[in-house]
């Protein structure tokens, strides 16, 4: 037996076998425990993607331009307009971002939820439903009622007329509708939360 | 003084054993040098940048506005002399670097030097390519302007499109839900420190097994070994001849990238703000036009699922297209295999199949670049398909057909390879 020095107990390990044995185990055993470090990487936060926060009675703030933060006056807008507004406080969660749009009643046509329309103006959620890009609005100034909302990050087409119905580009569902009424002293207030889901359906 | 140190370390020893190394001259052996020196000039002004760069979103006040902490420190490096101009010629590095590895992948396919026995380095520069990829993507959020946030965030989504483990892959990337604080360190830390590692560790494998393997030698150097019946490679030596024109190279290439950033302005945070509620019209760099134009033609109600899977448009145009495009450049050299040891590059001209083949992917590809810009050229998306096949189709014959009519009337085919 050539082996005879190596081997190391009487059982019949060899030596080298035992080496390459205890090196497998200890490589599978470093790696394997750290592999818990991948779970700790990725940390999951509860109530994460698009949950809006806007309840009924928060009144309409612009979201952009100079007057940011100002109370939105219904008279400001004049058909085939749209501003982005959030709701009054509540500009922190992205998801709240909505697009107000001014057409005129006689434009609407289903899907879109008159009850939720009041004067003509209309709201919609202004995150795409493709990647979340904000959506942007398109007026056409010799026929205001044909303006429409698009998404520059993919060009993804909406309806304002008929429920933000994708009419063309990748975004898979229509934007969500919000309810929205006027009051007397010219602001805008929420009526309803949104009626479908909103954010990216991915 | 040299005497001194050849003494202790044997510097003669060296120089007849490494530095006299053959490099063989052809005009299209330059483009991973290119690359190389991008990467040199990266290094450099990242570290200028990072000096300076302060990584948190987290709001601080900027002349009496509140701002992501790292935009105002991205902001006050603009302001600094030669601030903005050694942020611009970090950014035109990093497009041209992508540039010069996509030329060098094109050449090397081209001239078909992937086959036996390059089929390591073939896949080591497969995965260069791929790191450089995710190092300009996680330099995208940096800046955290408007521009940065809305790319991360299609960046994310995506990521979170790709079918059963979405979640975990996108919160293990961007460190929990998009946006939220702790994205700009986890990518901060990407981008300088783990990226830059790997690059540099994989750039030295890929000079290493070069080194082991030699350079592909241009044809014409086959009838010179053989007039001369001589066995080494036929070039220039690693010293003196190739270190100087790399140096000489190295500095025009400097000075090109600087020329360039000094007049063509690259994204301007100051113009695109900090985050905000709108998106703006914008485009990604030029290596993500592909899967930016794809991701437009998709139709959005194309979902389904498959074992439990959610395959949505965004999976097919940020997940399945790029792994179908990885998938054929790993395919290549198991597909197109050579039994014997090849030393000299072919002539494109000689191999119609794989060089049409190569030609119509390009063509294929770079119509996902035109759709990228329908909305400037006001075409739909389904018009736009029938011209990415049309187009595609066509190169395809027309390139194939012409190939083998020019072998037929140059030797009678008999060079004409498969």
């Amino acid at each position: 037996m050539v082996n005879q020095s190596d081997t190391g107990n009487k059982a019949g390990i060899t030596r080298r076998k035992f080496i390459l044995g205890a090196i497998i185990v200890s490589i599978a055993g470093a790696f394997g425990s750290l592999l818990s470090v991948l779970k700790v990487l990725s940390p999951s936060k509860k109530g994460s993607g698009y949950v809006s926060t806007i309840a009924v009675g928060d009144r309409l703030v612009y979201a952009s331009g100079s007057n940011i933060g100002a109370d939105l006056k219904a008279s400001s807008l004049n058909t085939g307009d749209a501003v982005l507004v959030y709701p009054k406080s509540k500009s922190s969660n992205p998801a709240n971002l909505v697009q107000l749009i001014k057409l005129n009643d006689s434009d609407f046509k289903a899907p879109t939820d008159v009850k939720l329309t009041d004067k003509g103006f209309v709201a919609y959620s202004a995150i795409c439903t493709h990647l979340g890009c904000t959506v942007s609005w398109v007026k056409n100034e010799s026929a205001p009622d044909t303006s429409y909302t698009e998404c520059f990050c993919h060009n993804s087409i909406f309806n304002p007329a008929t429920g933000e119905k994708v009419e063309g580009g990748p975004a898979p569902i229509p934007l969500a509708q919000i309810g929205i009424k006027v009051t007397d002293n010219d602001t805008l207030v929420f009526t309803s939360d949104f009626t479908g889901p909103i954010g990216p359906q991915v | 003084m040299f005497k001194w140190f050849d003494e202790r370390l044997e510097l003669k020893k060296f120089k007849e054993k490494f530095l006299s190394k053959t490099f063989p001259t052809h005009p299209t052996f330059l483009l991973g040098e290119i690359a190389l020196f991008s990467f040199v000039t990266l290094v450099i002004t990242g570290i200028f940048l990072g000096l300076l760069y302060e990584p948190s979103s987290k709001m601080v006040s900027l002349f009496g506005a509140m701002v992501p902490a790292a935009y105002a420190s991205v902001v006050r490096i603009d302001l600094l002399p030669m601030g903005m101009l050694i942020r611009r010629i970090h950014h035109w590095s990093a497009m041209i670097m992508i540039a010069s590895i996509l030329a060098h992948l094109m050449r090397v396919f081209f001239t078909s030097a992937y086959r036996n026995p390059r089929e390591i380095n073939w896949y080591v520069g497969l995965g260069l390519f791929g790191i450089s990829l995710f190092a300009a993507f996680t330099g995208y959020l940096l800046p955290y302007s408007n521009f940065s946030v809305t790319a991360t965030s299609i960046g994310y989504y995506i990521a979170k499109s790709v079918p059963w483990i979405g979640n975990w892959i996108s919160r293990l990337v961007f460190a929990g839900d998009f946006p939220s604080d702790s994205t700009v360190p986890r990518f901060f830390f990407l981008h300088v420190m783990l990226i830059p590692v790997l690059l540099i560790g994989t750039i030295g494998l890929h000079m290493m097994i070069l080194i082991k393997q030699k350079h592909t030698e241009p044809a014409s150097n086959r009838n010179k070994k053989e007039a001369e019946n001589g066995k080494r490679l036929i070039g220039i030596p690693i010293w003196p001849e190739q270190t100087v024109i790399s140096i000489a190279f190295f500095f025009f290439l400097l000075f090109t990238v600087v020329i360039i950033s000094t007049f063509i302005p690259l994204n301007p945070i100051e113009t695109y703000g900090p985050p905000a509620a709108g998106t703006p019209v914008m485009r990604p760099d030029w290596y993500f036009l592909v899967v930016y134009g794809f991701l437009k033609l998709i139709p959005g109600n194309l979902t389904f699922s498959i074992l439990g899977g959610k395959i949505t448009p965004e999976t097919i145009g940020g997940v399945l297209f790029p792994t179908f495009i990885i998938l054929v450049f790993v395919l290549l050299p198991l597909l197109d295999k050579a039994k014997e040891p090849q030393h000299y590059i072919t002539n494109p001209l000689h191999r119609p199949f794989m060089t049409s083949f190569g030609i119509t992917g390009g063509v294929f590809l770079t119509m996902f670049v035109v759709s990228g810009y329908i909305d400037v050229l006001k075409i739909a998306p389904r018009t736009m398909i029938y011209y990415v096949l049309l187009a595609t189709a066509g190169t395809g014959i027309l390139s194939y057909t012409l190939l083998r009519f020019y072998n037929k009337n140059n030797d009678g085919g008999k060079n004409v390879k498969l």
